[in-house]
């Protein structure tokens, strides 16, 4: 983090003396209250929590010049949680310099790209590391530091990635709710260059009619861990292989019909049977942990499905759309924690198209190998301009032998209030 | 010899206006009304919209809107960018019109860094919380609808046509409208729109007409005020902004990440 933060410094340093004295300046900022009610005590007896209060910060600094061709963006975020020092936590979102050229754009900094068409699962989505102390749905991420080029042409869009700097996901504390109730040790790497790898990616998205496409090609540092034991202090020990991994997205709308599919093909992850003897704290320190790593393998998952709208529901202006999604992993049992082997989204999702834009999703992932589910709601709805209100429910019944049966009395419901600045 | 031309035309033009029936009729005033606004090139305008409830409560959004003139062939290509409410900043909305095929849209979520592609079968749906339906803030192609001229009729002083125009599409949430538009101008004063059970659902009014360019005549505010609700929204049109100097660049689905 520190190193990041001297690094995106030096750049925005060097970018801003290129700003000529006169470019205009525009600042927002946003400051974000939640409360977490948990409906059961914790499993783990070291936490007597069952609220927990949260505060966080966004910002955003904006400022172009050269006619618009040149612009500047900085995006700071800090959050304080009540419970969790692992939440407690800042981060460079972006600081990020682009440039439009007629003949291409380029990107130089921190920066975040999306990628993806699915609602319950994001398996090509690379560029950017998780912030996994922020949510558990994995949607918020860390900046990244990146150079991307983008060619745009008759024939579509192609995006070029070189991806200097890997940041290790972020994990809730053992002091927190939703974690494992352990810290995690320090991270390690396939790569001799560890965290400084340089890694790289392209993807060439395009569009015929109301058929988009995209396929993408990522090589480095994984974004996902393989997560094994310490042997010397029992910690949970995130190892980052190197991975190759091709993706492919494609979105077909029809009428009120979208169907959605996201597929990956990746190489170079181990067996998830990490195992890390014990060497006591003499042997730890002398060899550091040591990992003996199952057989490489390439497996692929997918995600696919629909999306069906129905406009003006009972001649309301209330819109309701089906969400109906497989996920599909070919390691099945073996797949790291997080991954959906099996399983089925059937969701629900309302947009009142009111004056508050307010909407509703309501949704259960079934897992039908280990016949359990998960169900969240997700509400969103403005109180009045620059004040708004999300809610946010996830009820966990992991069956006995399925990965989240740790999380089994963690269910909640959190409310977030935003402020706009 | 010149003459004789001239004069025979004129015969001609007077027994065509005598055979008009009342849909080539209204067709030929769509068509008039059309050619009257071409070349504009490219435009901005700032708009305000104001949303008002049934007990008179307001609301407003700020939204920016880059307009770019199809070339012969295609619509138009728009590209509206929300700057409040301050939730919904940084939002963007790329629609390109098409003559006949439905619209081509996509939106802009800033937070997330997505792209979503809208589906056209929304665009009976309301527009941002809005009386305005997405149908009724694209831009108006002749070929959408079918036309037919109803009668003359003075709005505000000025000889009106007031002509009935159908939506081609199955999936527009009116059955017809009508339109009554000055016979000088060619300007729509005034729209009345009949829903699916061709019950009269809005009526948009348009006034402070204003003169650009010595040529176009663009409304500085629009009203649609529902009367099966209540409610009514607002649109203030903000310094009107012609040919100036827009790239094509600036409307592709790429370009939406950066829209400011």
């Amino acid at each position: 983090m520190r190193y990041i933060m001297k690094k995106s410094l030096l750049a925005g340093m060097v970018s801003l003396a290129a700003i000529p004295a006169i470019a205009e300046v525009a600042v927002d900022g946003q400051i974000d209250y939640e409360s977490t009610v948990f409906f059961n005590d914790s499993l783990n007896p070291n936490i007597d929590q069952n609220i927990n209060n949260s505060i966080s910060f966004d910002a955003e600094v904006y400022t172009e010049w050269a006619d618009g061709s040149q612009s500047l963006t900085f995006k700071p975020f800090y959050r304080f949680d009540e419970m969790d020092k692992e939440r407690t936590h800042g981060d460079i979102r972006e600081l990020i310099w682009h440039q439009v050229a007629d003949e291409y754009e380029l990107k130089a900094g921190i920066g975040k790209v999306y990628w993806g068409v699915t609602e319950s699962n994001h398996l090509v989505d690379i560029i950017n590391q998780t912030d996994g102390v922020e949510s558990i749905d994995g949607e918020d991420k860390l900046g990244q530091p990146m150079v991307q080029l983008l060619l745009e042409r008759e024939w579509g869009n192609l995006d070029l990635f070189v991806l200097p700097y890997h940041r290790e996901r972020t994990f809730a504390g053992s002091d927190a709710r939703l974690s494992v109730g352990l810290d995690y040790a320090d991270a390690l790497y396939e790569s001799d260059d560890e965290e400084s790898s340089v890694d790289v990616a392209t993807r060439f998205y395009s569009y015929i009619e109301e058929f988009e496409y995209a396929v993408s090609v990522f090589h480095g540092n994984s974004r996902e861990a393989v997560v094994g034991v310490d042997g010397n202090t029992q910690k949970p020990l995130p190892y980052y292989p190197v991975i190759s991994q091709l993706g492919l997205e494609l979105q077909y709308l029809n009428e009120g019909w979208a169907w959605k599919f996201e597929g990956i093909h990746r190489e170079g992850v181990p067996e998830n049977s990490i195992v890390i003897p014990a060497f006591g704290a003499v042997g730890a320190a002398l060899l550091g942990p040591n990992l003996v790593l199952g057989d490489e393998e390439s497996y692929f998952a997918t995600t696919a499905g629909f999306e069906y709208t129905i406009v003006g529901i009972f001649e309301s202006r209330v819109d309701l759309g089906w969400v109906v999604e497989h996920m599909y992993d070919s390691r099945q049992e073996k797949a790291s924690f997080g991954a959906f082997e099996h399983d089925v989204l059937l969701a629900t999702r309302w947009a009142a198209n009111d004056d508050a834009d307010s909407t509703l999703l309501v949704g259960a992932v079934v897992d039908y190998e280990y016949e359990d589910y998960s169900l969240s709601l997700e509400g969103t709805t403005r109180l009045m301009d620059g004040l708004s209100l999300e809610v946010e429910a996830r009820v966990f019944a992991p069956d006995e032998d399925a990965p989240l049966y740790g999380f089994r009395d963690e269910d909640f419901i959190k409310f977030r209030l935003s402020y706009y600045l | 010899m010149k003459k004789i031309i001239i004069g025979s035309l004129l015969v001609l033009m007077s027994l065509t206006s005598f055979a008009e029936t009342p849909e080539e009729k209204g067709l030929a005033i769509a068509v008039e009304g059309d050619k009257r606004g071409e070349g504009f090139g490219d435009s901005k305008v700032k708009l305000k919209m104001v949303l008002v409830d049934a007990k008179g409560r307001e609301t407003s959004r700020d939204m920016r809107v880059k307009s770019m003139e199809g070339k012969a062939d295609g619509g138009d290509k728009s590209l509206m960018i929300f700057d409040t409410p301050k939730d919904q900043k940084g939002v963007a909305m790329l629609t390109f019109t098409h003559k006949t095929k439905s619209d081509d849209q996509w939106l802009y979520l800033p937070a997330l860094k997505r792209v979503k592609k809208i589906s056209s079968r929304n665009k009976s749906g309301p527009f941002v919380g809005s009386e305005f339906a997405f149908e009724d803030i694209s831009s108006q192609e002749v070929e959408k609808y079918t036309y037919k001229y109803l009668r003359d009729e003075v709005v505000d002083g000025m000889d009106c046509f007031v002509v009935e125009s159908d939506p081609v599409d199955k999936y527009s949430g009116y059955t017809r409208r009508v339109a009554y538009i000055d016979k000088q101008e060619y300007r729509a004063l005034k729209i009345e729109f009949y829903d699916r059970k061709k019950s009269l659902l809005k009526t948009l009014s348009n006034s402070d007409y204003k003169q650009y360019l010595g040529k176009y005549w663009y409304p500085n505010l629009s009203v649609m005020t529902n009367h099966q609700t209540g409610k009514a929204t607002r649109l203030a049109y903000e310094n009107y902004e012609f040919r100036v100097g827009l790239k094509a660049k600036a409307f592709t689905k790429n370009s939406l990440k950066r829209a400011k």
